[in-house]
């Protein structure tokens, strides 16, 4: 699950998978917009088959709190 | 075609006259499959439904004993909001449309402020709703527009959405003359507290249809911009249903992308940040043909992008040409309902805002825009002060720097009110921020500002209070608090960047820190 999310996160920001840690928050130190964080999670619940709450989205700040929501469901 | 007017209710008129059996909303619902399994569907409501329902929500709060009252509307877009809206304001009361996303205790202020009597809310709020039985002593009646409440732990008194609507006739008569207050924006306040701007019908519905685009009847419209601000309200829904549109709901942030490709629309409002992500998309795959690309990301029918709420870099026209999208830049502000110019797709010009709307007109005072219409607020709600300072002989300072040239077209240079206007197109008070951040003990001073597209927070920590209580690790305390506040704030007002100082800032002649 993390892999295949740090894979979704180097379509949208110029990060490098492997400088990708559990502990990135997403805005501050990966750089992504609001709306760019949006527009991912959007793909993921493709990806995943799965269907996210904008409320629970908007209080993920971390890949682990992402991850952790994601296998939540 | 163009059809100009004065109320809001001439707007529904006019369109359900003209385009009645036609689809005014489109919006997704959940269908039992009957196996347990529940699946999407797209269903509508004609410009016909659209009017009756309104008509007989104005006749439930008439019912209620509340007609002339202020009602608080928070929810996500929906066709109940819409419904709620124009039933409210045509039925001679006043609509206080309210930011979804707010914690629910500044939620509750602002419904107490607003002086609101009745509540609209949908499944998301309950806990507003809930707070405000408490909160807001002055609300009469709760009104539920979520099918799902129905059978819930429904608090007594609740009302039922759609239960109100079956209750009543559609056809209810009032006329709202322009001149009478149909609508109480909340928008941030530069000292941190928020403004309610006081909008007439006729500064709505004059600012909706005064400027003729050129758009034909039919055209379809994704609504995604969040329905309690004024750019949403004004273009996609008020000119939307003048323009006879089919105005599609766009259910959340997250499916953008996915409800473009499913409603297919002709025309989007956006703000910039969501264009520089779209032109990201469009330029991942950009050995592909510029045609091909367009259909895979936007589909075949998306022509045209209004952009507003805040600045556009000019370099996005042309990138969004290359796939025969026309990018119409827009400015405005909520106490001007809210256009106050936009470039038409006839009459644009590059790097400008736009010529001024008909209905209004400019004129620049020590390098300040000042605005003077049909469409400039009545003033903030019960802040005389701030309206003194805002209004001066009926022009509205914009606090935004800028130029007319010889063409007519406006051109922004800068800002002169403190407010960060982020690319999502919110205003964030700096002053708001630092006063939540600057509530912290180990926090002496502490300085807000927006830096590359984001909100920083400059600090200077009380070393001395640090020191008395043995704090080693001063920097990841700081860092701490502002995680505290940005836990509790809406996306667009979070801090971004933290930079610590270890001196105390520099200071004007009243003490009061220089903002560079």
């Amino acid at each position: 699950m993390f892999g295949q999310l740090a894979e979704i996160i180097t379509n949208y920001v110029e990060v490098k998978k492997e400088d990708i840690r559990p502990e990135s928050r997403f805005m501050e130190d990966l750089g992504f917009s609001s709306f760019d964080f949006m527009s991912m999670l959007g793909e993921v619940e493709d990806t995943f088959d799965v269907e996210i709450e904008e409320e629970k989205a908007a209080g993920i700040r971390t890949v682990q709190e992402a991850v952790d929501y994601l296998e939540s469901l | 075609m163009n059809e100009f007017s004065s109320t809001i209710r001439e707007i529904l008129v006019k369109a359900s006259e003209a385009y009645g059996p036609q689809d005014a909303i489109r919006y997704k619902a959940k269908r039992d499959k009957g196996n347990g399994k529940k699946e999407t569907v797209v269903e509508a409501k004609t410009y016909t439904q659209l009017r009756e329902d309104s008509e007989r929500f104005s006749a439930a709060v008439d019912g209620l004993g509340e007609k002339g009252a202020h009602i608080a509307i928070v929810g996500d877009n929906s066709y109940p909001w819409i419904v709620s809206y124009y039933g409210t304001v045509n039925g001679g009361s006043v609509a206080v449309p309210l930011d979804a996303n707010l914690p629910a205790e500044e939620l509750c202020e602002l419904i107490d402020r607003s002086d609101a009597t009745v509540l609209v809310y949908d499944k998301a709020r309950e806990a507003v709703a809930a707070m405000a039985r408490e909160k807001c002593p002055k609300l009469k009646h709760w009104i539920a527009t979520d099918p799902e409440a129905a059978g819930a732990d429904v608090p007594e008194g609740t009302l039922l959405f759609q239960e109100v609507l079956d209750g009543q006739q559609p056809g209810y008569a009032h006329s709202p003359q322009p001149e009478d207050l149909a609508t109480i924006m909340f928008t941030s306040g530069t000292t941190g507290k928020s403004k309610g701007v006081m909008l007439t019908h006729r500064n709505l519905a004059e600012n909706a249809t005064a400027q003729d685009m050129g758009f034909e009847p039919g055209m379809v419209l994704l609504s995604v911009l969040p329905i309690h601000h004024a750019y949403c309200l004004s273009m996609d829904i008020l000119k939307g249903t003048s323009l006879g549109s089919v105005i599609c709901i766009n259910d959340s942030l997250l499916r953008v992308l996915k409800n473009i490709k499913l409603f297919e629309p002709n025309i989007i409002l956006m703000v910039p940040l969501m264009i520089e992500t779209f032109a990201k998309k469009l330029e991942e795959t950009d050995w592909l043909p510029a045609p091909i690309i367009k259909a895979k990301v936007f589909g075949k029918q998306l022509h045209t992008i209004c952009s507003g709420g805040a600045y556009l870099n000019p370099d996005y026209l042309k990138r969004f040409e290359k796939y025969g999208i026309t990018i119409l830049q827009g400015y405005g502000m909520t106490e001007c309902a809210p256009v106050i110019s936009s470039n038409c797709p006839n009459n644009k010009k590059d790097g400008s805002i736009g010529k001024c709307m008909p209905n209004c007109e400019v004129k620049v005072v020590d390098e300040e825009l000042w605005v003077k219409g049909t469409s400039v607020m009545q003033g903030y709600y019960k802040m005389p002060e701030e309206t003194a300072e805002t209004l001066v002989d009926g022009w509205l300072r914009t606090g935004d720097l800028g130029y007319v040239d010889e063409d007519g077209f406006l051109f922004l240079t800068g800002r002169k009110k403190n407010l960060i206007i982020t690319p999502n197109g919110e205003n964030v008070s700096p002053e708001e921020l630092e006063n939540k951040i600057g509530a912290a003990r180990l926090v002496q001073e502490v300085l807000v500002r927006e830096k590359d597209g984001v909100i920083e927070a400059e600090i200077f920590p009380d070393l001395e209070y640090a020191s008395k209580k043995k704090i080693k690790d001063v920097e990841g305390e700081i860092r701490k608090i502002v995680d505290d506040y940005n836990e509790k704030a809406p996306l667009y007002k979070r801090v971004v960047s933290v930079k610590l100082r270890d001196t105390e800032f520099e200071k004007n002649t009243t003490k009061k820190i220089k903002r560079f």
